[in-house]
């Protein structure tokens, strides 16, 4: 199984639109695939049209086992399911700090689902506390979207040097750019820069696209309701740039 | 596919009918039907369906299922249509079929050929919470073509079980019936014209106990003649080694028969035959070598240290070279006069009836009491050679007592059918285990000289030639030690055989009851 979260230490840069559509690809391309949604605000579970709720709310979802399963619901499309997200996860970091170990508390949750699916993706709050510290240790990639802004270069500098000070590595977060603007000067001499200083951002961009926007009114993967759209292409090649990047073979 | 309820459709169902009736009570989305085309697959023998297997494709996919269930239970990723076994991606059905198939290969038995036009039943969010699929099969493609069955699936949603009760409740309801008890696998070998299970090479035989022996045999004889003839008529179209290998077996045990079931035919008849057999059987001899060295590749590589693995194949390709001559040459002289010839003197031989006055002592004896006499004698003579062995294990007793073996297990399979079936199985899976040391021990003798006499014969001209000659030492090396293994355990292995509860089980089937049974 292979684990990937849609990471972000900052807020509307695009996480819940690359974790479905992503997760429809790999899903229509064979591998059995779930998405877990972890943001109380449940966006991903709203475009599945799946209703927020776990059956034992986030006490259950800390169990994990059988009780996560039962909360499993079947997506619209083959091969792919959906964990969907419930409001009480908003006190996940909290109920964490309870247990033993309290930062690797996700990747015994998550462990009982490898034999079940060979993708599980992750759509992630923004959160830079414990349950930050849960999504590092329980996935093998991060992916994080990253608007070509001072702002969003800022973030994402904070990010790697969290890493670095609490000894993550750093060698399994991935960046794509996310809502680029391409008529804006700055967003390309941005990405220029970030292409060149830093390693793992992948040569691949999402541009901002009403498209996209339209997610919330078809409650659909764009790459399900407008295959052949620029937008449902964005998504393909970040797919296939993130597996080329991440394994030698490019399939998972 | 999992948990997938399959329905039968009323005589006059169609498919407004069913959407119209759901419309009352549920939003239905029907989608665009979709054709999808599936081929089943077994080996000439039946082996799947003997399991319960079904095996079949669709698209780039090899599914496994069990006869009456709809439950996957392995598929994997396939390149090329299933052939052989070692083509398959390593997967668990790999590993699953594989002591079912061996070495056979995969025919392609029917395409089916299906319209599929799913419904998806939405929830107040239109939310899809389960499918209903309409699936008509066609044994042709094309819309016009006659339908072979039409079914009604529904398939749950993961995580909307009421939603999915309900609706077969609904169902139920509205008068389908789920079928449980129905493959579609049986109409579509039907539309095939084929059918499952027709061809087996075991010996299934069923006797009359008072029946005269002369008949019993032709019966037995009559048996094996159509094995052979089936398994030669697909000789030339070389699926796999095991038509030749049935075709070889039903030469053997007739050869056996003739020798084993004595004094039923005239003594000239008999001998002649068996001779003409003996000449039938020869005629594939290399060839048949042949198919077990190159059956063996995969088993010889993994037993040579992994620095000579990749050196043995010039041995492989030499042996795959001769096959094919070998293949030509078995395929001609099966054309020959001389074996039509016999084969129909044969056949017009069994198909005489039988003589009055009985031509040969045993001729009308009942069955049973030749059965009884000849299964008794041979096990005391196994006994008798075997025991001596013990004292003094030299190669060629061990080789005489396997073909000892061998006839006895011959006729324990003719006459199974005469004696209580458990009793019997149990007793030939007894003598299995002997034989099974018996042969190995055989077999590492006959390869080892085998494969001292192929290494002379390898052109000698290249250096990596030279390679596969140390190759092929190293090979002989590790085969002696395991014969040395196998002739060790050939003591307890025949002690277990010979032991006195199963003297007791042979003579109280097969000893002395004669005088009960003879009229």
């Amino acid at each position: 199984m292979t684990t990937l979260a849609l990471y972000s230490n900052k807020g509307g840069v695009g996480k819940t639109s690359a974790a479905v559509n992503l997760s429809y690809l790999a899903a229509q391309a064979g591998a059995k695939t779930l998405i877990c949604d972890l943001d109380p605000q449940s966006s991903a579970t709203y475009y599945f049209r799946v209703k927020p709720k776990l059956k034992f709310g986030a006490k259950g979802f800390i169990k994990g086992g059988a009780q996560i399963n039962k909360s499993i619901k079947g997506t619209d499309y083959e091969n792919l399911d959906l964990l969907p997200a419930d409001f009480t996860l908003r006190n996940l970091d909290a109920v964490f700090g309870k247990f033993k170990r309290p930062k690797e508390r996700l990747s015994k949750i998550l462990k009982p689902l490898k034999s079940e699916y060979d993708l599980v993706i992750l759509d992630c709050p923004v959160t830079i506390s414990i349950l930050a510290e849960n999504i590092f240790n329980a996935v093998e990639f991060i992916l994080v979207p990253l608007i070509p802004t001072t702002l969003s270069v800022r973030t994402y500098k904070q990010l790697l040097s969290f890493c670095r000070k609490n000894k993550y590595d750093a060698g399994k977060i991935y960046a794509f750019f996310s809502m680029v603007d391409g008529r804006k000067k700055m967003h390309k001499e941005l990405m220029a820069m970030m292409l060149k200083e830093f390693n793992g951002v992948l040569r691949s961009l999402i541009p901002y696209l009403s498209q996209i926007e339209r997610m919330g009114i078809e409650r659909e993967p764009v790459a399900a309701f407008a295959p052949g759209s620029v937008a449902s292409k964005a998504y393909q090649n970040l797919w296939s740039k993130f597996q080329e990047a991440a394994f030698a073979n490019p399939s998972i | 596919m999992h948990d997938h309820l399959k329905f039968s459709l009323p005589n006059d169902y169609n498919q407004q009918q069913l959407t119209g009736a759901l419309a009352d009570h549920y939003v239905i989305k029907k989608e665009r039907p979709v054709l999808k085309r599936t081929a089943i697959y077994d080996t000439f023998d039946w082996r799947l369906f003997n399991k319960s297997f079904i095996l079949y494709t669709s698209e780039n996919k090899l599914f496994l299922r069990k006869l009456f269930k709809n439950t996957i239970i392995h598929s994997a990723v396939i390149t090329s249509p299933p052939c052989f076994l070692w083509d398959f991606p390593d997967s668990e059905l790999k590993e699953r079929l594989s002591p079912v198939l061996k070495m056979r290969a995969l025919l392609k038995l029917i395409e089916l050929h299906s319209r599929l036009t799913a419904h998806r039943i939405l929830n107040q969010d239109e939310k899809t919470v389960t499918r209903l699929v309409y699936e008509e099969i066609r044994p042709v493609r094309g819309k016009n073509a006659p339908v072979l069955a039409t079914y009604l699936w529904l398939q749950p949603v993961k995580g909307y079980t009421k939603d999915y009760q309900n609706i077969t409740k609904h169902l139920e309801e509205t008068g389908f019936t789920a079928l449980k008890k129905e493959d579609i696998y049986f109409k579509a070998m039907e539309a095939a014209g084929k059918s499952p299970g027709s061809y087996s090479s075991k010996l299934k035989i069923q006797l009359d106990p008072a029946m005269r022996s002369d008949e019993a045999t032709k019966i037995i004889l009559r048996y094996l003649l159509q094995i052979m003839k089936i398994n030669e008529a697909n000789l030339e179209n070389d699926l796999d080694t095991e038509f030749l290998h049935d075709f070889r077996v039903a030469t053997r045990r007739t050869r056996s028969a003739l020798g084993q079931i004595k004094s039923v035919f005239p003594k000239n008849i008999a001998s002649r035959f068996k001779k003409e057999f003996a000449f039938v059987g020869k005629l594939s001899n290399q060839l048949r070598d042949l198919d077990v060295y190159l059956l063996k590749e995969d088993a010889f590589k993994a037993i040579l240290p992994p620095v000579l693995r990749d050196d043995i194949d010039p041995l492989f390709d030499y042996l795959r070279k001769n096959r094919s001559k070998a293949l030509q040459n078995v395929i001609r002289s099966l054309k020959y006069k001389k074996y039509a010839q016999i084969m129909q003197n044969w056949e017009s031989f069994l198909d005489e009836p039988v003589q009055d006055p009985p031509p040969a002592s045993n001729a009308n004896v009942p069955i049973i009491n030749l059965a009884r006499k000849r299964i008794y004698k041979q096990y005391r003579r196994i006994v008798k050679d075997g025991s001596r062995i013990l004292e003094n294990t030299e190669d060629e007793k061990l080789h005489a007592l396997r073909i000892e073996c061998k006839k006895l297990r011959y006729l324990m399979e003719f006459f199974s059918s005469l004696f209580p079936r458990k009793k019997i199985s149990m007793l030939i899976a007894q003598l299995k285990t002997l034989q099974d040391n018996l042969g190995d021990f055989n077999d590492l003798c006959v390869q080892e000289i085998y494969l001292l006499n192929i290494a002379e014969d390898l052109p000698a001209t290249h250096r990596k030639s030279k390679k596969a000659q140390v190759a092929i030492g190293s090979l002989i090396g590790t085969l002696d030690r395991e014969k040395q293994i196998i002739k060790d355990a050939f003591a307890k292995t025949f002690t277990d055989y010979a032991s006195s509860s199963n003297k007791r089980v042979f003579s109280e089937l097969f000893a002395s009851k004669q005088k009960e049974t003879v009229p």
